[in-house]
């Protein structure tokens, strides 16, 4: 191990250059010895996204965009982010504390605004066919709650902040990729108090029933990597990450989870190349802002 | 031209009544109407429905002052500054009756309101529980035989509130880089009544030299003050940062019901004037933190 193999430079002494980014480097380096849990999990969510594809992100989205970064950086140069959902290819000095305001949107090439610009590309289903979604509670077959938590609607226990966009992402057409750095049984449920974002709706066929394509893909937690039974559409365990077993996960889950056949495979630990580029580019650890026993 | 230059205390008294549907500009900490919002609270306005695409600060002080009853929106948070509580508590009391709409659909419903059509459809929201929520959101069958879409009812708010960069004194406005958000693209569009504040009122020859910039007709607009530092303590870009300090503040009043009344008197009801205000949170010395924008 001789220093770190990719250095994230700064064009003019602010944003990011994607163009600096050693392509050969990252793809040897090895296992960092030091990696913490909100960068395997960043380094998860980066796998989910490719060349070709666009990813935008929403309010404190750390991960996310942590992880597009990082993307962008390693095996996919090609991944367009727009970010906040609007400023297109920006070059942000660092992770800002809010993934919403400009900080993060500095140098955009394009600002897509929203009412017509954005939801036309992200409702024609050419484009940004992928999606992050953070949510209060995630159920067995992929729902999402980001509105109320017991009582009634209209006199709820908890009034969460509400929707936004993901009440439509769920519901037209986008691969839906969840994360959470604080997996517990009131956070993953058996179902959710109030349905804000459509995933698998009641299992099997029913989403695909109401003409609803995409879905739930994949559930990424500071445990375990989950993904979803293709006929039942349960959540299933994909993989654990070093240092948690099967039971931890099961007992942090408000329901039973399934088991892939075989082995249960220990999550990928994040090469010394990724850590460097997640670091550089979130010196003030935004990302752990996210995790409740930080 | 009209003239439309006033003050804040006629432009509220002369457009926003109790009842009414307010549209307010703003995204979870960014460019908010605030003083116009501080307006509101000092007139006592009650029983107000709020439109608000991600709601933040001002959504929570005008729910602790108990000027509203009902909220239309997409979300409500003040992003790295938490839940705001005091709206929060109002809603699980059953105080606040909230309309929960996602993007494309309340974007619909303006849409809509802003072209006078009865509806608009939305593909969003298919599946969820909040269609069963709204009376004003139905699925309907696609007439030229596609599947079943929401139909979005059209929403006229009677007033929206809108902070910019810059307007001429017949109520023209510019914002910079352009109407990103539909706060502003589309709210003002639909809502009967726009009160424009404005950084700084200027000759309309300076529109002028940079009409891509304007977002608002003057002939649209019913009342323009210049009022500068009015989004504070959100974000106004390029110009100043979201006042991390006020916010907390806020959070710290919150707490309990003495402080929100000590807090709201001091920063709302007793500056006479936007000089008067910022000196209460902060003068001069926070004025330079948040003019320093990417460094907080």
């Amino acid at each position: 191990m001789v220093g770190p193999v990719v250095s994230p430079k700064f064009s003019d002494g602010k944003g990011i250059d994607m163009a600096v980014a050693d392509q050969a480097a990252w793809e040897t380096s090895p296992i960092a010895s030091d990696w913490t849990i909100d960068e395997l999990m960043i380094a998860c969510l980066a796998d989910c996204f490719e060349d070709g594809d666009q990813a935008c992100n929403g309010m404190a989205s750390f991960l996310p965009v942590s992880a597009f970064n990082l993307a962008r950086l390693t095996h996919a140069p090609g991944l367009v982010w727009l970010a906040g959902a609007l400023g297109l290819e920006p070059r942000p000095v660092e992770v800002p504390a809010s993934t919403l305001e400009a900080p993060l949107w500095r140098d955009a090439v394009m600002y897509v605004e929203q009412y017509g610009d954005f939801w036309n590309l992200a409702l024609n289903g050419r484009w940004l066919q992928k999606f992050c979604v953070g949510a209060a509670q995630l159920d067995r077959f992929g729902n999402a709650n980001n509105s109320v938590i017991g009582g009634d609607y209209h006199h709820p226990k908890v009034r969460l902040p509400g929707t936004a966009g993901l009440g439509d992402m769920g519901s037209i057409g986008k691969k839906l990729y969840y994360w959470n750095p604080n997996h517990n049984p009131r956070a993953l449920v058996d179902r959710v108090d109030f349905v804000s974002c459509a995933g698998f709706l009641g299992g099997g066929q029913e989403r695909s029933d109401l003409g609803l394509e995409g879905g739930p893909e994949l559930v990424v937690t500071n445990l375990a990597v989950l993904d979803f039974e293709p006929v039942s559409k349960h959540m299933r365990i994909r993989s654990v990450h070093p240092g948690v077993t099967v039971d931890q996960v099961q007992e942090a889950t408000g329901f039973e989870l399934l088991l892939p056949e075989g082995e249960i495979p220990a999550t990928r630990e994040p090469s010394q190349a990724q850590v460097d580029i997640i670091r550089a580019f979130d010196p003030k650890n935004m990302r752990k802002r996210e995790f409740r026993n930080r | 031209m009209e003239e439309k230059l006033t003050d804040l205390a006629s432009a509220v008294s002369s457009n926003v009544f109790d009842g009414d549907v307010v549209a307010l500009q703003n995204m979870a900490t960014q460019a908010a109407p605030m003083a116009t919002v501080r307006e509101i609270i000092r007139q006592e306005r009650r029983e107000l429905g709020l439109v608000v695409l991600v709601g933040g600060i001002a959504v929570d002080w005008l729910a602790a002052a108990g000027c509203l009853n009902r909220l239309i929106g997409a979300a409500v948070s003040m992003e790295q500054f938490g839940l705001c509580q005091h709206y929060r508590a109002a809603v699980e009391s059953g105080q606040i009756v909230v309309e929960e709409l996602s993007e494309t659909a309340l974007n619909a419903r303006l849409g809509a309101g802003a072209r006078n059509l009865p509806f608009l459809p939305t593909r969003g929201l298919i599946g969820t529980d909040l269609i069963g929520m709204s009376d004003n959101l139905t699925l309907i069958d696609d007439p030229f035989g596609g599947p079943p879409v929401v139909a979005c009812r059209k929403l006229v708010p009677d007033v929206a509130l809108v902070h910019v960069h810059r307007a001429d004194r017949f109520g023209n406005a510019q914002f910079e880089p352009t109407a990103i958000w539909p706060d502003l693209g589309i709210m003002p569009k639909a809502a009967r009544r726009v009160v424009v504040t404005a950084e700084e009122i200027v000759d309309t020859d300076v529109l002028r030299r940079n009409p891509d910039r304007t977002v608002l007709p003057g002939f649209m607009v019913n009342a323009v003050v210049e009022v500068p530092f009015g989004a504070h303590p959100t974000s106004f870009n390029p110009n100043y940062g979201y006042d991390s300090r006020a916010h907390l503040d806020w959070i710290s009043a919150a707490k309990d019901p003495g402080g929100v009344s000590e807090y709201l008197r001091r920063v709302v009801l007793e500056p006479e004037d936007q000089a008067a205000y910022l000196d209460a949170n902060g003068g001069a010395g926070r004025l330079a933190e948040i003019l320093r924008w990417e460094r907080d």
